[in-house]
């Protein structure tokens, strides 16, 4: 069981460019799609760092096929409408529709209420209650929305937040 | 000692890439277990206790077998042991099938699952009954001198849970039922979240009645039961009636048959009662000290790393001796269905969000009418999977919190 969290523990995480990527995230994403040699890296080619320890993490179960749905998760909740839409296309299977490095370094700043976490591939933004949650492969999730127009009034709203980071 | 290794390739659902922490909601099934099913469906799919050929005594047989088998498990007589689908229906049974009469008082406590709670409230709507609620402290404790108060002479029925599916916490169902018993009241267990995890016996509990549900035993969906302690079946009426329940029916009377058969209306989940009944076996083979062991050493693992996590509520008593393997939390600044939702699309870890059907205990108890999120592990879990959730969860409460 490796989680891309786990095998990204297990990165250096110095973030040195030696290998010629920005940031260990990006190589880590270089190496799990098969692009980058491990020996690249100056800490793993020293042995400082143990490649042995690291796989490409498992992939999801069943990628979400592009559409939207309504799940409604507990039934005392019943104020709460949670809409699912997925963006995910053939196009972006490799490296996942949202690039979480970019939007954490490039754009995370610029939104006070968004919060980017590369290592486990989500962004959430939550503002009035309802939050919304972005996923690496491409999934965003509004949670608490008080209905369908107010739904997609947030998921336009958070999709032009994130634009720039789409690969 | 168990190996879990072994036990996980009994499990199918149990691939690369999944982290199944909800057993306490519903549990997975084993191939043993479903292997018994398609046995029925392949071999003698015909209906029970009617038919006069060999498939239908099979089926017949291998049902009552499977009674028997469950019955033993949680240390109840074969006719003591009624055939149902879950909990829920086992609870409204009793509700519904004990004589109340106006004013007579029944008591429950604060952690009841919803399912053991309701019915008492739609019942006192029918009844008129003097409904008392017991409270527990936040840890969820309590003082037996709340049920001493509670319970009185005009106690009808204690109803409490054995394990609160919340916090965790073992309820103090023997000594509540001996005092329910010198006040001359019934007793009620739900043992929905006990009989998967530990040896159960209802002679020794000194409970009248004791509601499970298989699904949460590894047992298959659909399939459940109630012990009725036999001496009392003359006085609590079924919950439904017709084919299967009577001895003998004319134009202007019925007469109800006597044992488990009178509560069993239609016919039953033939193929799911087998396969309870092979559950309850797989549980034996393993060995439940076994099972309880393991989810022992898994909770001890969960609570010694847990507050490593900042910013984490986590509900329940803080000693790891005193709890079952399930875990409420909440991390500080994220409702828990962002959390479960994180957690999921991480690193495939399942676990529940919500109000955990407690609704009463989450708002009284905790204040945290928003719910929780419930980790919950089981026979099958292993050490690294609790690490590889509080690992996650740490990241989680770090970088997006
Ligand atoms: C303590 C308790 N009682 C009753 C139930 C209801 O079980 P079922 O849904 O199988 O009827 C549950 C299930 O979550 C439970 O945890
Ligand atoms: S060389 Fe190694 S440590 Fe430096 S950025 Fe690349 S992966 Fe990270």
């Amino acid at each position: 069981m490796n989680s891309i969290f786990e095998a990204y523990s297990k990165f250096p995480r110095a973030d040195c460019g030696y290998c010629g990527n920005p940031s260990c995230i990006t190589a880590l994403r270089r190496y799990c799609s098969g692009e980058m040699p491990l020996d690249k890296c100056l800490f793993f080619r020293t042995g400082a760092f143990d490649p042995g320890l690291i796989h490409y993490p498992a992939a999801r179960d069943s990628p979400s096929k592009p559409g939207i749905s309504y799940i409604n998760p507990c039934p005392s909740d019943a104020k709460m409408v949670t809409v699912e839409v997925s963006l995910a296309s053939g196009m972006h299977a490799k490296h996942g529709y949202y690039d979480m490095i970019s939007l954490d370094r490039i754009f995370g700043r610029f939104i006070p209420s968004l919060k980017v976490s590369p290592s486990l591939g989500i962004a959430r933004i939550e503002h009035d209650g309802r939050a919304i949650m972005a996923f690496k492969e491409g999934r965003m999730l509004i949670r608490r929305a008080l209905g369908e127009e107010d739904a997609f009034m947030q998921l336009s709203r958070a999709m032009r937040q994130l634009w720039a980071a789409v690969n | 000692m168990l190996n879990v290794e072994a036990i996980r390739k009994d499990f199918p659902f149990l691939k690369e890439g999944r982290v199944y922490l909800d057993s306490t909601a519903s549990s997975l099934t084993p191939d043993p277990v479903i292997q018994r099913m398609i046995e029925y469906y392949h071999d003698y799919r015909a209906n029970v206790g009617r038919g006069i050929y060999r498939a239908s005594q099979r089926a017949t047989d291998e049902f009552e077998a499977a009674r028997e088998r469950i019955a033993r498990f949680i240390g109840a007589g074969r006719d003591e042991l009624i055939l149902l689908r879950n909990s829920t229906e086992a609870l409204n049974l009793i509700a519904n099938g004990v004589q109340f009469k106006r004013g007579d008082r029944v008591v429950l406590t604060i952690q009841e699952h919803h399912s053991n709670f309701v019915i008492w409230q739609r019942a006192k709507e029918r009844f008129g009954l003097d409904l008392r609620i017991v409270n527990s402290d936040r840890q969820g404790f309590f003082n037996l001198s709340d049920f001493e108060a509670a319970i009185d002479g005009k106690t009808r029925l204690v109803s409490i849970a054995h394990v609160s599916n919340v916090l965790g916490v073992r309820l103090p169902v023997k000594e509540v039922a001996k005092l329910a018993h010198e006040q001359g009241s019934l007793v009620a267990v739900d043992g929905a979240q006990s009989v998967p995890h530990t040896r159960v016996d209802v002679g020794d509990l000194g409970c009248d009645f004791f509601a499970f549900s298989g699904h949460k035993m590894c047992g298959p969906t659909g399939a459940g039961g109630l012990f009725i302690r036999g001496d009392l079946q003359e006085r609590v009426a079924p919950l439904c009636v017709g084919g299967g329940t009577i001895e003998d029916v004319g134009i202007d009377y019925y007469r109800l048959r006597r044992g488990p058969y009178k509560y069993e209306a239609g016919t039953p989940a033939i193929a799911e009662s087998i396969g309870l009944g092979a559950a309850a076996d797989y549980l034996s083979s393993i060995g439940m000290q076994n099972i309880s062991d393991h989810e022992h050493a898994l909770t001890r693992r969960m609570m010694d790393r847990l507050p490593e996590v900042p910013g984490l509520n986590i509900y329940g008593p803080p000693n790891a001796g005193d709890r079952a393997g399930i875990f409420s939390f909440n991390v500080q600044g994220m409702n828990s269905h962002d959390v479960a939702l994180a957690l999921d699309s991480a690193a495939g870890i399942m676990v529940r969000s919500g109000h955990h059907c407690a609704l009463p205990l989450m708002k009284e108890l905790l204040g945290v009418a928003e719910g929780s999120v419930r980790a919950s592990v089981y026979l099958y879990n292993t050490l690294s999977e609790v690490d590889l959730f509080v690992d996650t969860l740490s990241e989680i409460a770090k970088t997006i919190a």
